[in-house]
């Protein structure tokens, strides 16, 4: 910092070489602007540690409590989710170079380990639940049927198994995957793409949880809606779906037509100007398509556990989520137990989204990518014979 | 294939001003006016080739009556070898470059669509 210092200092002192006014002013602003770029490269170093704080606290809410069936499951999901949220960028930065300067590129990665971190002690809470035996006799007798009761009663028992549980961590590496490479440098991946794909995937994302925020299934829609098939923010969300990945490679391939494309997240054009070759296009094309569903997939499935874990531990959420409704404790218990449940529809989401977004992605991208704005008039290019 | 230069074009430009006089030492504004950057700009590049041994800065010994000592920089040997080689490799990438302009606008479409002249010669 006494380096640091010493640089403020000569910075200042020039600036009485500077012509007074505006100039002298902007040289001194400049200074500011070092100072605060250099306080800010030891950023490495608290993002390291913002993000050993998180993964601490979450670690500690989802580590399973003694006596819970499942505990060795949970606790191997914990240790692997957290490995894998901490070496795999540094893979990732070996093989497919820093993080582009892109701010929607540097947006998703947060939000994407965010949503990962944040997803941890949610599915805990969840899947606690699901493997409880309702320590109200009562209660047993009304949702055995439903839940089974093969536990002690007030304790969870059994557990997802081993193989849902590397499904999920396959699952999760391949959206570090995806996440990182797109939003990496070498990729190639421009700063509109990104903020194209990342926009569609968030309204998505939004419209998705808007229409099932307690779980993908038919037993526990959104308390706010009707919940109908036929409700409008149903039919926008199917409409967004198929259409919104393929919107987003439409718009990335279109922003990318023109004469020296678009500037790229690592801040160079394309090599040698001129209209950018077919390929470049379809990539831009499909890696909107698939960062528009792996976004709205993440923001969905993140928030979505969110609220049924909070829906599950606290219960003046419970009202509030059903305003108006006499809330009996039995009623109460059918309505945690489906949405418990449905949260596992939320997989789904995570595995066939992607495949969606590359589909519509590739498609549309493919099908507009020899489409271009006309070319220039020969008679208006001197030098050439008429 | 010319190689990409290990230096932005900010930091070669700074490299390209304090190799002009590598023996005299170069006042930041003079610096800035030379290359047309922003002391935002120019104090961060001069701070990493400090750091890299390729620049020495010291302060000025006798000021200017009423004005404060100012900061001192040139090209250390290293640095002038550094910036020799990276500015020539620069050089060879412009002209490589421009190269590939003017065969690229050689190659514009000709009336009629058609590319070359090729399948109408003899």
């Amino acid at each position: 910092m006494s380096g640091l210092k010493h640089w403020i200092a000569a910075v200042w002192a020039e600036a009485h070489e500077v012509p007074p006014g505006l100039p002298r002013l902007a040289w001194r602003a400049g200074g500011i602007w070092m100072l605060a770029r250099e306080t800010a490269r030891p950023l490495r170093l608290t993002k390291a540690a913002l993000f050993t704080a998180a993964a601490a606290v979450a670690a500690g809410a989802a580590w399973p409590m003694p006596g819970v069936g499942h505990a060795a499951v949970s606790r191997f999901h914990v240790i692997a989710t957290i490995l894998l949220l901490a070496g795999l960028p540094m893979l990732a930065r070996r093989w497919a170079g820093p993080a582009a300067p892109s701010r929607a590129g540097r947006a998703l990665r947060v939000c994407c380990w965010a949503a990962l971190l944040a997803f941890l002690p949610a599915l805990a809470v969840v899947e606690a639940f699901a493997n409880l035996t309702p320590a109200r006799p009562d209660f047993r007798r009304v949702f055995c049927g439903i839940q089974g009761c093969d536990g002690v009663p007030g304790r969870s028992t059994g557990g997802p198994p081993w193989a849902g549980e590397i499904v999920l961590l396959l699952l999760t590496i391949g959206y570090l995957g995806v996440v990182l490479y797109l939003t990496s440098r070498r990729s190639g991946i421009s700063r509109s793409t990104l903020a194209i794909g990342t926009g569609t995937g968030l309204l998505l994302g939004l419209v998705m949880y808007a229409v099932a925020p307690l779980g993908l299934g038919n037993d526990a829609t959104n308390p706010w809606l009707p919940g109908s098939a036929a409700d409008p923010l149903v039919a926008l969300a199917w409409i967004l779906l198929a259409g919104g990945p393929a919107g987003a490679a439409w718009l990335a391939n279109r922003r990318h037509r023109r004469a020296g494309g678009d500037r790229r997240a690592d801040g160079d054009r394309r090599a040698g100007g001129g209209r950018p070759r077919a390929g470049f296009r379809i990539d831009q094309g499909i890696a909107a398509g698939l960062l528009a569903t792996v976004t709205g997939a993440l923001f969905v499935t993140a928030l979505g556990t969110g609220t049924v874990a909070l829906l599950l531990e606290s219960a003046g959420l419970r009202h509030w989520l059903s305003p108006g409704q006499p809330l009996t404790a039995i009623a109460t218990y059918r309505t945690e137990i489906y949405a418990g449940t449905n949260v596992f529809g939320y997989l789904l989401i995570w595995m066939s989204f992607p495949v969606i977004g590359l589909i519509a992605g590739a498609t549309v991208a493919s099908v507009f990518a020899d489409s271009a704005p006309p070319e220039p008039n020969p008679a208006a290019v001197p030098g050439l014979p008429m | 294939m010319t190689s990409r230069s290990e230096f932005s074009a900010q930091t070669l430009s700074v490299l390209a001003a304090l190799s002009q006089q590598p023996s005299d030492w170069q006042h930041g504004y003079a610096l800035a006016k030379l290359t047309g950057l922003k002391s935002g700009t120019l104090y961060p590049i001069l701070i990493r080739l400090a750091d890299r041994g390729l620049v020495e800065a010291c302060w000025q010994d006798e000021p200017q009556p009423g004005r404060p000592r100012r900061h001192l920089y040139r090209l250390t040997a290293a640095g002038l070898a550094s910036a020799t080689g990276a500015l020539a490799s620069a050089a060879e990438l412009a002209a490589a470059r421009a190269g590939t302009r003017k065969v690229r606008a050689g190659r514009q479409p000709l009336p009629g669509g058609r590319r070359s002249l090729g399948g109408a010669m003899p």
